[in-house]
């Protein structure tokens, strides 16, 4: 087993936290929380529709993206106070992104939650011009920056929230095998 | 290292500070804010292994410490009211530090009761260091007190448990603040329960306790390997009589708080007292602390 691969328990509340933040890189929140506990807020992305997103109702707070989101947590948790717990649900890069932020704003890592959900795509960091390259769906991928091909290791930088990507064609230059498209 | 008594000074009625300085000048070993040392106190009939914070600057020439007179003193603490004077050289080991401030807290809210001030006097000597501090005491020891501590908003002197709004206090803090306390057993269980309650993570809270060696029922303790068998009496620890006994068991903090002691218990069921084991490690009754852990059944068969 790739021990460099963080494992993810299936999403729950601690019911030790007196609130929570549950931030998902989906449009809905989880299921099954409604009526759990009190104190809970969401923060969802609005991936489609026109319009800016308002306050819905019941808690959730829509934004028009993960990067609007992420750049109001630190704001956020700066000024909450302890007993907070903190889930992120989402993709990889999403949710450790998010569990850096939290660290970053004094939380300890028994504070914070990370379930990851929605597609199988990753941050992949180009370790030669250390470009990072978006939701890349499959193992091989040319990076936009230096346009070397990666081969996507098994190997995820939780500091950089990605995983490592390192010349497929350096042996012998052009040859590049199949992508295969991640399943996990 | 030997250091001698170079001042004493009555702070409270059951407060002594004591400036220990090393016989020939030199320099003395670091000690960071929560170190404590250990000394040997001499005794009518054995020599005593007391823990004390320092609560002195890092680099002063001497250490500093603040000994309260324990009811019932197994010992130490008496010697050091009654006997101790100027001059009087006690051997003493080099600083350890169990209770160094969290590098990760972006602040730090200390909560002390008594004599449970003195780690965190060398807390607040650090330079910017991002504190709130709340020190409870009997108001007959207020002016003792308030004379050792800094001024300012981020501290409050209490002259009653009872005026301090633990729970409020507690859901208050920003979510970057670790929790330190000492004090009386009572006063901690008070402040953990109370921070459990208000969602704190145990790994944010943290508690510093010397003097956790309580007495009890005298029990006999035999070692295997080394085919010796000793009674610990009501008061003294397994420690104290396994060393009585010629023994040079592994120790270092004498209150239950390092793990260094841990023996492996063949036989027997220990009575806890330590704060290194965990409630699994605890429940298991396969490994005991020496230094403050006691036997319920009247035999302990160790591995030592």
């Amino acid at each position: 087993m790739n021990t460099s691969r963080p494992l993810y328990k299936p999403f729950a509340l601690d019911p030790s936290g007196l609130a929570h933040l549950i931030v998902t890189s989906l449009d809905t929140p989880p299921e099954g929380i409604e009526d759990s506990f009190d104190n809970i807020e969401v923060w969802t992305v609005k991936h489609a529709g026109p319009g800016v997103p308002v306050l819905a109702a019941g808690g959730i707070r829509p934004f028009r993206s993960t990067t609007e989101q992420l750049a109001q947590l630190g704001h956020r948790l700066g000024r909450m106070t302890a007993g907070l717990r903190f889930y992120a649900i989402g993709s990889e890069a999403f949710i450790w992104d998010a569990y850096n932020i939290a660290i970053a704003a004094g939380m300890h890592p028994s504070e914070i939650f990370l379930h990851r959900a929605g597609p199988f795509v990753r941050r992949v960091y180009c370790s030669h011009c250390r470009t990072m390259v978006e939701d890349v769906p499959a193992n091989i991928v040319t990076c936009p920056s230096c346009e070397a091909s990666l081969f996507v290791r098994d190997h995820f930088s939780r500091r950089l929230a990605a995983f490592m990507g390192v010349k497929v064609d350096a042996e012998v230059p052009g040859e590049v095998p199949a992508a295969e498209v991640f399943t996990s | 290292m030997k250091l001698k008594i170079e001042a004493i000074a009555t702070l409270t009625p059951g407060i002594r500070k004591f400036t220990l300085a090393p016989v020939d000048g030199s320099p003395l070993p670091h000690a960071g804010a929560g170190s404590h040392v250990v000394l040997e106190i001499p005794g009518p009939s054995r020599i005593w292994k007391n823990a004390y914070s320092i609560t002195s600057a890092a680099d002063a020439p001497a250490y500093e410490i603040m000994v309260r007179r324990v009811e019932k003193s197994r010992g130490g603490s008496a010697w050091l009211h009654d006997h101790a004077k100027l001059g009087d050289v006690l051997e003493v080991y080099p600083p350890q530090n169990l209770f160094a401030p969290q590098r990760l807290a972006k602040r730090h809210l200390l909560l002390s009761a008594g004599i449970g001030i003195t780690p965190f006097l060398s807390y607040v000597r650090l330079a910017g260091l991002a504190y709130e501090f709340h020190h409870c005491c009997k108001p007959e020891d207020e002016a003792a007190f308030r004379a050792l501590l800094p001024s300012g908003p981020q501290m409050t002197l209490h002259t009653s448990r009872h005026t301090l709004n633990l729970e409020a206090l507690l859901k208050s803090q920003p979510l970057g603040t670790h929790l330190s306390v000492c004090g009386p057993e009572s006063f901690m269980d008070m402040v953990l329960a109370t921070a459990a309650h208000a969602g704190w993570p145990a790994a944010k809270v943290h508690k510093e306790s010397f003097g956790g060696a309580t007495g009890g029922e005298p029990f006999v303790a035999h070692m295997k390997r080394s085919g010796v068998t000793v009674t610990v009496g009501r008061e003294e620890s397994l420690l104290d009589a396994m060393e009585a006994a010629g023994l040079a068991p592994p120790c270092l903090c004498r209150g239950g708080a390092c793990g260094e002691c841990k023996l492996t218990v063949l036989e027997g069921v220990p009575d806890h007292h330590d704060h290194y084991l965990s409630e699994i490690e605890h429940a298991a009754n396969d490994a005991v602390m020496t230094c403050v852990s006691r036997a319920k059944t009247p035999e302990l068969v160790l591995d030592f």
